[in-house]
């Protein structure tokens, strides 16, 4: 054993230094023959007879030499580095092939890599917790009313949390912003209310410090917080001494008991500066704790180790089985349902990922085809020199080795430039990656992604390697030879040629299809008008303090006052206050009852996007009022309840009569039992995302229905930046403790809105370009190959009377075969390839015909541009030089 | 081939120069087959450059090692030695051997008087 591993060393050790050792072995067969001449001499052997008979005595000494190198090798190793050192060579050699090559496979592998990364990081990699595979998200839908995927109330959560059999733990959280000061200046902090099972839960453990206790959890306990060490590092510089201090939030003292490390997160967003704060503790959904109303708290459960996810889900049937019977009036029609958290945190943007995955796969395919097609015509101009290999004895193996040696090197060098522009790659992508897509902190090069490289570096050689290989290794002697350097090619090899070209045609096609339909639904996203004028439209967020601002009273007051400053400054009279403002922020959705009208079903509720607003509002943001009236400064707090619904809501609930009249009742705000009367039908807005549809909406006036603080809509032409400095000194005047936050020009919050698809749009572009211009190539590479070849045949066709019309035609014609199988080939794909593509589409049916008319032009087109400069060339073959050619 | 000289086998040949290492000490590569041929009586008819694979085997088994040194005319020569894994190896193989053509040659005289 311990032998052979010194003969393996000893080899190899010769193999890496060739040389020396042979050096070494001359030097001493050098000192034989001298040791062996003194001996004769001494014998009375002549000196030039000796020197001669020492050497006849020691035997042919090139052979000798060549056997002790053989046998000091690794031989296979030896014909490694021999076909490598000769491959390389011939790569050096042939400069505009080897470089086309690399290139190609370098941008197909970086590509691949650098979305393989944003995959691994934001929808493989395990989520950084403890045992990830057993956190599950739970969540409650109704189904009669799709209402899927909400959160609970918390009076539901407990009991949730109390009768379960499955969960070692479950954890509600809801996140937003509280104001931090005493700090510096008041800044709006990232806040996830949690319940206090919630580290638990997710096996977090603090810096330093403790986690909530169940104690936190409860009614009247003293206020404490844990900080984020971002957050910790950041407006608190790193404060050794933070455990104990108090900080102030919302103008609450909360004690810091702890610093969650970088590493933990949730959400899992980029942004890490944030807090955690009991969910009773918080000034706003602390409130709603008592309420069994409500789905607003996001659940999270750790499955007991052994239970599955069925048993579980048995367990949920139950409980909400048992919840419908406790309380009906809240609970009817409603059960609940889990999906594993990795799921969930990912579920939007998990399939969009896929899709570009696929797609810049097909890129790289495509690259591989044309690279195989390099490689065959390749071995068909070094068909001559492997036959004269295989005629001095070289095996067959022997030569398809050789050649895919090359084809590895090849390999290793695009996989190696791959990684270089996949770094380059991963850089610029995590930073167009929408900022709402999750665990984007995450994408980097790590050794998964290096692995899937290396992997697919390897997969790519093979898929372009195998097929050239064989056939270069297949070797007919006797027609090679006899030939005399004309280099015919056989039939199977043509074939594989154009296989492979129209395959190239078939995945460009795919791929232009489905990034087509991408793109036009991009522009047709880009191009719906939002139902207001967002030009000149400027939208600022104050939000009040709870626990300073507490009364309906103190929030209107502040409003007024607010509005009476700003209106009073020059160029800020079309000022209004709403909440929330379309787009921009979520929509609160209400179910309601129309006074007079029975519900539907026991089961279902009506309900609608709620905005609270001042009068001024629809002037503003320039929506139409379609009937009726808007409000007046006459809707005042103690005046008649009145609202204003949209057109869709009118379409949906009034189809056969005026809405104007009608009165509704809300379950919220100020009371649950008011009831409104509708005074006016105001214009549709799409005030959740561009994509949806406008939903039906009502309009309160913000004075019956007051929150605690305001969102600023400004129509101004002034400069952006003077208006929102007069905004803050204003805000400053009244309360220096209150931050100006969510400042946007609403033109660029519409177009932050579209991040996701755009995204999208963008890189599947630039695949589809990619994939546009590599077929190309290909198909260019095919027909001008089968040009060249063919310019003997052609001289001939040319003297027997063929016109040049008919020999541009021919070639012409031949590119248009190309094109046609691989339109045959590919348009089923293209088909499979719209419907996976079809949820990520707006406004565009998945078949869409313009789109499809106009991918197939464009195609044809690039196909005709690749086989027309061949035809031109085949066009001006001279019959007599052709004919005298080769 | 000569006609009365015998022809050898590989292995019998690495067994020999390690015999010869073992017995004379340190040897260069002529040495060792000036050597074999003395001690065999000539009977041996060995091309030198054998004598040179087999001590690449030897040295690639860890069996001997090689350095250079002067030789007993001062000429520059490379001389091997036996290692200790190499003598314990003799060891092994010449009790083989010793047994094997034991055997063998008592094989040949049952077989010449049958």
């Amino acid at each position: 054993m311990l032998a052979g591993i010194r003969t393996l060393l000893s080899r190899i050790g010769l193999t890496l230094r060739p040389g020396s050792e042979d050096d070494d072995f001359e030097r001493e067969l050098r000192a034989h023959v001298q040791l062996m001449s003194d001996d004769l001499v001494r014998r009375g052997v002549a000196p030039d007879e000796a020197m001669r008979d020492a050497r006849i005595r020691l035997g042919g000494v090139t052979q000798l030499r060549e056997s002790h190198r053989e046998r000091a090798r690794l031989s296979w190793v030896g014909s490694f580095v021999q076909d490598a050192r000769y491959a390389a060579r011939t790569l050096a050699r042939s400069r505009g092939f080897s470089a086309v090559a690399i290139l190609t496979l370098a941008i197909g592998i970086g590509a691949t890599t650098a979305i393989f990364s944003v995959v691994y990081a934001v929808v493989l990699k395990p989520l950084p917790y403890p045992r990830p595979e057993q956190l599950f998200n739970v969540f409650q839908v109704q189904e009669a009313q799709q209402n899927t995927g909400t959160g609970w109330s918390y009076p539901n959560f407990a009991d949730l949390r109390d009768r379960n059999h499955v969960f070692s733990g479950v954890a509600g959280s809801q996140h937003h912003q509280l104001t931090l000061t005493g700090w510096g200046d008041p800044i709006a902090v990232n806040t996830s209310v949690v319940t206090a099972e919630f580290f638990t839960v997710f096996e977090g453990t603090p810096i330093t410090g403790r986690i909530f206790s169940t104690r936190d959890g409860e009614p009247g306990a003293p206020g404490v917080v844990i900080l984020s060490e971002a957050l910790w590092r950041g407006p608190f510089a790193a404060d050794p001494n933070i455990i104990g201090r108090a900080i102030d939030l919302d103008h609450r003292s909360f004690t810091v008991v702890g610093i969650m490390p970088e590493q933990f997160r949730f959400p899992l967003m980029r942004e890490s500066r944030q807090l955690w704060i009991p969910l009773r503790q918080d000034p706003l959904f602390g409130a709603w704790t008592e309420r069994r109303g409500g789905h607003w708290l996001q659940v999270t459960g750790r499955l007991r180790p052994g239970v599955t996810p069925a048993q579980a889900q048995a367990d949920l049937d139950a409980m909400a089985a048992r919840a419908q019977r406790e309380f009906p009036a809240e609970n009817a029609g409603w059960t609940a349902r889990m999906l594993p958290l990795q799921r969930m945190i990912v579920f939007d943007v998990r399939s969009a990922l896929l899709v570009l995955l696929a797609a810049v796969c097909v890129v790289l395919l495509i690259g591989c085809a044309n690279i195989a097609n390099l490689l065959l015509t390749r071995a068909t101009t070094r068909s001559r020199e492997m036959a004269v290999r295989a005629a001095l004895g070289a095996s067959r193996w022997r030569l398809a080795r050789q050649m895919f040696t090359e084809t590895v090197v090849l390999g290793a060098l695009g996989g190696a430039a791959g990684l270089a522009i996949a770094y380059l790659g991963v850089g610029a992508l995590s930073s167009l990656v929408p900022p709402n897509v999750p665990r984007v902190h995450d994408i980097r090069i790590d050794p998964a992604v290096l692995s899937f490289a290396v992997a697919l570096s390897a997969a790519a050689t093979l898929a372009f390697g195998v097929a050239p290989s064989l056939f270069a290794s297949n070797v007919d002697l006797q027609t090679r030879l006899r030939e005399d350097g004309r280099s015919g090619e056989s039939a199977g090899r043509r074939r594989a040629r154009n296989a492979l070209a129209a395959a190239e045609v078939a995945l460009a096609l795919v791929l232009l299809t489905a990034g087509g339909l991408v793109l036009r639904s991009f522009a047709k996203l880009t191009s719906v008008n939002p139902g207001f004028d967002a030009e000149h439209l400027l939208k600022a967020e104050i939000s009040l303090p709870r626990f300073e601002y507490s009364t309906p009273e103190q929030w209107r007051g502040f409003t007024r006052d607010l509005l009476n400053r700003l209106h009073a400054e020059p160029g800020l009279q079309n000022t209004a206050v709403t909440i929330p403002a379309p787009i921009a922020d979520g929509a609160i959705n209400l179910s309601f009852e129309i006074m007079g009208t029975p519900a539907p079903s026991a089961n279902a509720s009506r309900a609608a996007n709620y905005v609270s607003i001042t009068p001024e509002y629809f002037t503003v943001m320039g929506i139409p009022l379609v009937a009726g009236r808007a409000f007046d400064a006459h809707d005042a707090a103690d005046s008649t309840p009145v609202c204003v619904i949209s057109e869709a809501l009118a379409r949906m609930y009034f189809p056969d009569r005026t809405p104007i009249g009608q009165r509704l009742r809300f379950g919220f705000p100020p009371g649950p039992d008011v009831t409104r009367e509708i005074i006016g039908v105001a214009g549709d807005v799409h005030d959740v995302l561009l994509e949806k549809p406008p939903g039906a909406m009502m309009y309160v006036p913000f004075w019956q229905a007051p929150f605690p603080g305001a969102v600023l809509v400004v129509r101004t032409t002034l400069d952006p930046g003077a208006v929102v400095a007069t905004i803050r000194r204003d805000v400053a005047a009244m309360n220096p403790n209150l931050p100006v936050t969510d400042v946007g020009l609403m033109p660029d919050l519409i177009t932050a809105s579209l991040a996701q698809p755009r995204f999208r749009a963008f890189l599947m572009s630039v695949f589809g370009i990619m994939a546009l211009g590599l077929a190309t190539i290909g198909i260019f590479g095919v027909i001008s190959y089968s040009v060249s070849r063919r310019t003997h045949e052609i001289g001939v066709r040319v003297a027997l009377g063929a016109s040049r019309g008919q020999i541009f035609r021919m070639v012409l014609g031949e590119t248009a075969m190309l094109t046609a199988a691989g339109f045959a080939l590919g348009v089923p794909f293209a088909m499979f390839a719209t419907r996976l593509v079809g949820h990520l589409l707006f406004g565009v049916s998945d078949h869409d015909p313009l789109t499809l008319v106009a991918v197939a032009f464009t195609l044809a087109a690039a196909a005709a541009l690749a086989g027309y400069l061949p035809a031109r060339r085949a066009m001006r073959v001279l019959p007599m030089v052709a004919l005298r050619h080769e | 081939m000569h006609r009365g000289k015998l022809d050898i086998l590989q292995g019998t040949l690495d067994l020999m120069v390690l015999q010869i290492l073992d017995t004379m000490g340190p040897m260069h590569g002529y040495g060792l087959a000036r050597r074999l041929e003395q001690v065999s009586e000539d009977a041996l008819q060995i091309n030198h450059g054998t004598i040179y694979a087999s001590l690449l085997r030897l040295i690639q088994r860890g069996w001997i090692a090689g350095a250079w040194g002067t030789s007993e005319n001062g000429r520059k020569a490379k001389f091997y030695s036996l290692t200790s894994s190499g003598r314990k190896q003799l060891r092994a193989e010449a009790d083989k051997w010793e047994r094997m053509s034991a055997v063998v040659g008592r094989v040949l005289r049952t077989a010449g008087r049958g």
